[in-house]
């Protein structure tokens, strides 16, 4: 599963649907697991994504963890319903309990709680390979959206 | 100014600071192609960066000095998103600092649009401080 060449890659043989966004491609982050109802993710902290303090900046967790959430969201409501009527967040709430640091590898998972017609719920965890520590945790509001104009 | 090059991630997401002053600091981000979602919008993590760096900076406006020995880290951030950011975009994040006491302080933001001012996304956040070693 994991490859030398495979940051910011989607999952192998699923079709390009299942790339991260460009924002996350740009973090490097990769997409290890993308099935109905549950995604993982995963990121090796550099420099880069750091605050002041050196560890990891809370926006790198809210990103991945939104990213987890919304191909969580998609993978229940299938591609073909979200081209139609994507799903845009409207609010997050992270909890954000220890700091990682560079080198350490960051694993996001995202569950779906429920998938309604109009509103969707999904929970994330971030944790550090090896350790399974807790690290952050957020929950998740979609509003699924009338078809776009255009 | 140079406060904002401090969070190796805000500089490298593009963020600059407009404003820094007690407790208070703006941030704008240009938005382009790099900071979209899968839906081609804006990256709600875009904005979140630049949100939770408002309120870190705004403390280390207040604390000053006592920044290094018990640096100030984000425990709670609620947002609430409001409308769609398009690549391109500029985003303007201004907040302040609520509250701040010995082990813990609050904070607010906004992101607006620049130009038509949209509000876009708000924040609350709550910051825990290391007490202090005896």
């Amino acid at each position: 599963m994991r490859d030398d060449e495979g940051r910011g890659s989607g999952v192998e043989g699923q079709g390009l649907e299942h790339a991260p966004s460009p924002f996350v491609q740009m973090i490097g982050a990769k997409i290890e697991e993308w099935r109905e109802g549950y995604v993982r993710l995963s990121l090796i902290l550099e420099e880069r994504h750091t605050n002041p303090n050196g560890v990891s900046h809370g926006g790198v967790l809210t990103t991945l963890m939104d990213e987890a959430l919304g191909a969580v969201i998609a993978s229940v409501r299938g591609l073909e319903a979200m081209r139609a009527a994507p799903h845009a967040t409207v609010e997050m709430n992270v909890s954000f309990l220890a700091g990682p640091r560079p080198g350490d590898e960051i694993v996001i998972e995202g569950r779906a709680l429920k998938v309604g017609r109009s509103v969707a719920f999904g929970e994330a965890e971030a944790r550090r390979r090896g350790k399974d520590d807790l690290i952050a945790k957020g929950r998740f509001t979609y509003v699924i959206q009338g078809p776009r104009n255009g | 100014m140079a406060e904002t090059l401090r969070a190796p991630f805000l500089a490298y997401v593009g963020a600059v600071a407009e404003e820094v002053s007690e407790g208070y600091v703006r941030l704008a981000l240009v938005t382009g192609p790099q900071h979209a979602d899968a839906n081609g919008d804006v990256h709600t993590g875009a904005l979140t960066t630049v949100m939770d760096s408002v309120i870190g900076i705004a403390l280390g406006t207040l604390r000053g000095e006592r920044v290094t020995r018990r640096p100030h880290a984000t425990i709670e951030m609620s947002t609430s998103f409001y409308a769609h950011a398009t690549p391109g975009d500029e985003l303007i994040a201004e907040g302040r600092v609520l509250q701040l006491s010995e082990l813990v302080a609050f904070g607010e933001v906004e992101a607006r649009r620049r130009g038509d001012g949209e509000l876009l996304a708000k924040a609350r956040l709550t910051f825990a401080i290391p007490a202090a070693r005896t």
